[in-house]
């Protein structure tokens, strides 16, 4: 029977049971709903589950060799965030993260669009709540904007399922391309919660603003559904090569002047996303598992380097950088596992990140691109930058600290411990992970060409570092807010948008006005009352006219 | 501990990073290094790559501060 179960569900099903769960028992029924859920990662290939309704065969269920990696490490991301949170009494978070971690397993599942909206939107809803208990009022207003970012992907999704059944009678997930406009809604819904250049605002305005362990739910989930999507739906895209290209190098230079450390490893994960996006533009067997293995190990680095920040901000208080430093003394594992983590993400050999990236360096270069190679070449050196120096040297290190602090609480030890593990494991040993890849390809990443190659090249990086630190050239930290793509929604629109809405709003007042009393004129005359005082012109209130004006148009589009 | 550890480490790590990085230079002078380019295979081409690269980033990183730094609570204004 529970073969048959949708993967995932039986998580979303515990989430809305545990406030009636004693708390003590609570992080156990999590554990264990992960593991039951975990149990159809053995169920093999094959359609399980379908459901008539609507005249549409909606596909619940169906596993194949591209769904497996993936459900595989979401899973697996679900128990390092519980074990982080263990300490954690806030149930709401609780529920949201369980529910959420479910929501996308079974996003996985989906065999058609139909059924994908519905976890689709189920991430969103669940998500948001995590980004609310953030608990602080910027928390609070993010949220919001995330919510309305992440539903308006779906409704995205939603009208290129509808245009698609409704032009080709088809509404399963296949390949799809930009040439149909079904094919270009569905896409930009997909760009947005991978977080292409411009649409990628949300990620670093709300996951920096989660709490301690909610980034790190955060930080698995969402994105790499949206890589998972594309790489079903859009391998072999050309332009997903220029995009993927951009997403690695832009964000590499917001890193540098970000003061706050979790926002740095969101515009790192940002960087991240793009080379898992050139794999799915270059669309070879090679290049989709370089994706997928790159998303595999991605999840775990980036919550081992979220889950050390998470444990940064529970101690100290915050990530800002231009406050941190020191730390190591205090936060000896915290620090070692950290540098496991920004090793694994520089890709060092004997990490996971270069198992990983290799797939990805290799496809390109096998393809002779050697524009964007060179582009994802000099981004490795953005993401040592980033990721490989500043989150570890900053927090831990740069200067010496005053007040002391506490290492991190077990629970968080233990997750960020597992983490670190599977980080030396995967690189040390990676045809475990290359067994699990969508393709059968034999591939060496361990050749002496390559680890010498990406050795000069990081080893290097690091000594400009130290060079730029010795003539005083690195830039110091500053308190400072970093303009991004959300700037566009949260301060050039609302810029445009109030005055002129306070100007379309007293011009219709007047012409209400008007018009009101020229009715009143017409009504004395045709029927001559003498006494007119109950009919009162009144004129709507602000959000009256935006609801008029908002009728009227849509009245105009019916019409035409 | 002592106030002038954190320096101590950092003299430490420099020295451990240049033997490296002189090491990984000397190896390139050994053995052909395979590339996808060719160019790529000039002694130590990964390394000037890997160095340039760095400070590109961090000087255009600093530089672009000018038009995208705000105050911190820019957006609260």
């Amino acid at each position: 029977m529970i073969s048959n179960f949708i993967p995932g569900l039986i998580m979303i099903i515990t989430s809305f049971l545990l406030p009636t769960i004693p708390q003590y028992f609570r992080h156990p029924a999590m554990l264990l709903s992960v593991g039951l859920s975990a149990l159809s990662l053995f169920n093999g290939y094959g359609t399980f589950l379908e459901w008539d309704i609507l005249g549409l065969n909606l596909i619940l269920y169906q596993s194949d060799s591209l769904t497996l990696p993936f459900a595989i490490i979401f899973h697996i991301a679900a128990i390092l965030v519980i074990i982080f949170s263990w300490h954690s009494k806030n149930l709401m978070e609780h529920m949201a993260t369980l529910a959420y971690a479910g929501s996308a397993i079974g996003a996985l599942h989906a065999g058609d669009f139909f059924s994908l909206f519905i976890w689709w939107e189920a991430t969103a809803l669940t998500s948001v709540f995590i980004v609310f208990a953030g608990n602080t009022n910027a928390a609070k207003d993010a949220a919001m904007r995330y919510l309305i970012i992440q539903v308006s992907s779906g409704v995205l999704l939603l009208i290129g399922a509808c245009l698609m059944l409704y032009q080709t009678g088809n509404y399963n997930l296949a390949v799809l391309d930009l040439k149909t406009n079904f094919g270009i809604f569905i896409f930009i819904a997909f760009g947005i919660k991978a977080a292409f250049p411009l649409l990628n605002g949300w990620l670093q305005d709300s996951y920096p603003e989660s709490s301690v362990t909610g980034t790190v739910a955060l930080s698995a989930f969402t994105t790499k559904l949206a890589i998972y999507a594309l790489a079903r739906t859009f391998p072999g895209t050309d332009s997903l090569i220029w995009i993927g290209a951009i997403m690695t190098a832009f964000p590499v230079f917001f890193a540098v002047i970000e003061n706050d450390l979790r926002r740095v490893l969101s515009f790192s994960l940002n960087n991240q996303l793009g080379f898992m996006v050139v794999g799915i533009g270059i669309g070879t067997e090679l290049s989709l598992n370089g994706t997928v293995a790159h998303a595999f190990v991605h999840i775990i680095y980036k919550a081992l380097l979220f889950m050390s920040m998470g444990a940064v901000l529970y101690r100290a208080g915050t990530t800002k950088a231009s406050e941190l430093g020191g730390l190591y003394k205090y936060m000896p594992f915290t620090t070692i596992f950290c540098i496991i983590g920004a090793m694994s993400i520089s890709a060092f050999p004997l990490f996971s990140g270069f198992v990983a990236k290799s797939l990805i360096m290799s496809s390109l270069g096998g393809m002779g691109m050697v524009l964007i190679y060179f582009i994802l070449f000099f981004a490795s050196a953005g993401v040592l930058e980033h990721s490989g120096i500043k989150i570890p040297y900053f927090a831990f290190f740069a200067h010496e600290r005053k007040n002391k602090v506490k290492e991190a609480p077990i629970n968080m030890l233990i997750a960020m411990g597992i983490a670190a593990f599977l980080c030396i494991a995967i690189g040390v040993f990676p045809k475990y992970l290359y067994q699990i890849l969508p393709y059968t390809v034999d591939y060496q990443p361990y050749t002496l060409d390559h680890v010498i190659s990406q050795l000069q090249l990081l080893v290097f990086a690091i000594i400009a570092f130290l060079f730029l630190v010795k003539f005083k050239l690195y830039p110091s930290e500053i308190r400072s807010t970093v303009l991004n793509s959300d700037w566009f929604y949260r301060k050039m629109l609302p810029g445009i948008g109030k005055p002129l809405f306070k100007k379309i709003g007293i011009l219709t007042e007047s012409l209400y006005k008007n018009l009101g009393l020229s009715f009143k004129q017409v009504l004395s005359k045709s029927y001559k009352f003498s006494n007119l005082s109950y009919i009162k012109v009144t004129t709507p209130s602000f959000a009256g006219t935006i609801l008029i004006s908002i009728l009227f148009i849509m009245l105009v589009i019916v019409l035409v | 501990m002592k106030k002038n550890d954190l320096k101590r480490m950092g003299k430490s790590f420099t020295k451990y990073i240049l033997i490296i990085g002189a090491l990984l230079i000397l190896l390139d002078f050994t053995f052909h290094r395979h590339e996808y380019f060719s160019f790529a295979e000039i002694y130590g081409f990964p390394a000037f790559f890997g160095f340039v690269s760095f400070v590109f980033i961090v000087m255009l990183g600093k530089w672009l501060r000018k038009f995208l730094m705000r105050k911190e609570d820019y957006y609260d204004q």
